[in-house]
């Protein structure tokens, strides 16, 4: 069976082309810096084993990461959903929360610090790699001409 | 072969309802038809209704079903689900095991040493044997009986468990193999070197159907475009992938759009996405192409498919696909219908998604060249056309 049988496709729409246009313009964006936003690098966080194969896309995610790490301790609302005592609840959990803080705070931000230096350093390593990888296919491109 | 050869198929399970996983249906389907059009259909499966427990709830023996005698086996109860699970877990990981490992994992497999005695008594009587999905006991203990008259069903994947050496035996010693779809036979040539001449791609027949585009979120009074996934909710699947998705669209774009899932199986949803997904459960087969038909797009994020039955049936509806692009299968669907896009990542997703739902003439376009599709490369007629010719020719 000839697969030129298989194409079907409605009158004129390529979808090729759409999708093609559509990593042109996702490309240009991420440059921009779009989408490096810790919302995009916890979406993605199901997707990783599958992009690990990806050229450019570990670069992004560590972009992405860098806006993720850095976590406000405080950018959460207290809540209760049991609607009888809701306000004498959520006003204990501030209380308790109020109390506590001081020792969360110092722990909280040692975590920052080290997961910044993580990235950090993952973001380091993938440039330096990167950097040694490109030289060494120039490198064999230039020895292939000879 | 002669239209009326006797052929014995060959599942894990069979259900006298629909609510088997998308080989044993493909299987079914086939049988049907072959028997439909004038074969001799003998369909052995085993006494389990439960995949996790395999439990023998159906009594032992002969059933009729329609045009198709069912045989009955009862599940070993002698396997090691322990030592299995522990195999399992191993290989899944995807680095190397021993001989030994893989040997432990296929002996406490799913095994019916009933249904082998009856292949090895009978089995002459059958002129083709046809057994599926591949990665069943029962499919390997099978293909050694009479593995010059079997012919796999494998529903292949490309995953850890295809490249066991065990694997690589079964497919070279049966006598040819009945694929879902080219990405399928091009994975399995990849894998273990498969000769052209053992290859067919077959394929499942698609019923066309009546559905509403409107009925389903009038029912549910759902105001707002949705986006849907029906089938199994489980990370295998993509379901969690799907749901953090939706979730940054929803929180990146500030665009009310609705999650729907049909479908059994539990999964975890961000907490920002509470109130805005709908699960409907496991619904009827209206009910669920009626959801097809109102949905913006079906989302396929599964990158393990061998054909993509749910995504057929949403095409059959009018509805785009939207699906992974690490999924050869789905891509490949999308690419030669024109009714779908395909996305690696989730710029890619969130573009794709803005777009379809920008543009509702693009969207009717691509779910009708989805649909045009279907009704011509998976009718039973071509269906039914290009597995006597396998059978014929393997």
């Amino acid at each position: 069976m000839s697969s030129a049988a298989f194409e079907i496709h409605a009158p004129g729409i390529d979808t090729e082309k759409i999708v093609r246009d559509i990593e042109t313009s996702v490309a240009k964006k991420q440059e921009d810096g779009f989408y490096s936003d810790a919302r995009v690098a916890r979406a993605e966080r199901s997707n990783l084993a599958h992009l690990r194969t990806e050229d450019q896309f570990l670069g992004f995610y560590l972009k992405c990461l860098r806006d993720a790490v850095y976590i406000d301790i405080s950018d959460f609302e207290i809540r209760e959903r049991r609607r009888g005592l809701a306000p004498l609840l959520v006003a204990l959990k501030k209380t308790i929360w109020g109390l506590l803080k001081f020792y969360t705070y110092r722990l909280w931000s040692q975590q920052n610090e080290v997961n910044g230096l993580l990235v950090t350093a993952v973001q380091g390593m993938e440039e330096q790699y990167s950097a040694k990888i490109k030289a060494l296919e120039k490198r064999i491109e230039e020895l292939e001409k000879k | 072969m002669k239209k009326n050869a006797h052929i014995a198929f060959v599942s894990p399970r069979f259900a006298a309802g629909a609510t088997l996983g998308g080989a044993e249906t493909l299987l079914r389907k086939l049988a049907e038809h072959a028997a439909a059009s004038g074969c001799r259909v003998t369909f052995l499966a085993t006494c389990a209704e439960n995949h996790f427990t395999w439990e023998n709830s159906i009594p032992p023996g002969s059933k009729k079903f329609g045009d198709l005698e069912v045989i009955y086996f009862p599940v070993d109860n002698d396997r090691n689900t322990g030592e299995f699970l522990r195999a399992q877990q191993a290989i899944s990981t995807g680095k190397p095991v021993s001989a030994e490992e893989e040997s432990v994992w296929m002996k406490n497999s799913v095994h019916s040493r009933a249904m082998y005695d009856h292949l090895r008594a009978e089995g002459g009587k059958y002129d083709a044997i046809i057994a599926g999905p591949y990665l069943f006991g029962i499919t390997y203990a099978v293909s050694q009986i009479w593995p010059k008259k079997t012919l796999l069903v494998p529903c292949l994947h490309d995953e850890a468990f295809a490249y066991l050496s065990i694997m690589q035996s079964m497919f070279a010693d049966t006598a040819g193999c009945l694929f879902n779809s080219e990405p399928e036979k091009i994975l399995a040539q990849k894998i273990f070197g498969m000769p052209e001449a053992k290859c067919r791609v077959v394929g499942m027949g698609m019923d066309d159907f009546e559905c509403s585009p409107t009925d389903f979120a009038r029912r549910h009074k759902i105001d707002v475009p949705y986006l849907l996934y029906s089938g199994r909710r489980e990370p295998l699947k993509g379901t969690p992938l799907l749901l953090d998705y939706v979730n940054a669209f929803r929180l990146r774009t500030g665009r009310d759009i609705m999650m729907v899932l049909t479908g059994s199986g539990d999964f975890h949803a961000p907490p920002e996405l509470e109130g805005h997904i709908f699960d409907a459960g496991f619904v009827s087969e209206r009910e669920k192409h009626d959801a097809m038909a109102g949905a913006v797009a079906f989302c396929h994020p599964s990158v393990n498919e061998s054909f993509g039955i749910v995504l057929l049936e949403a095409w059959l509806a009018g509805t785009p696909g939207l699906v992974h692009a690490r999924s050869e299968v789905l891509k490949y669907q999308c690419r030669k219908s024109g009714g779908g896009l395909w996305f690696k990542s989730y710029p890619e997703f969130e573009e794709e998604l803005i777009l379809l739902l920008d543009n509702p003439d693009l969207r009717k376009n691509m779910g009708q060249a989805g649909r045009k599709y279907v009704l011509e490369i998976y009718s039973w007629g071509n269906i039914g056309q290009r597995l006597f010719e396998a059978l014929e020719s393997l």
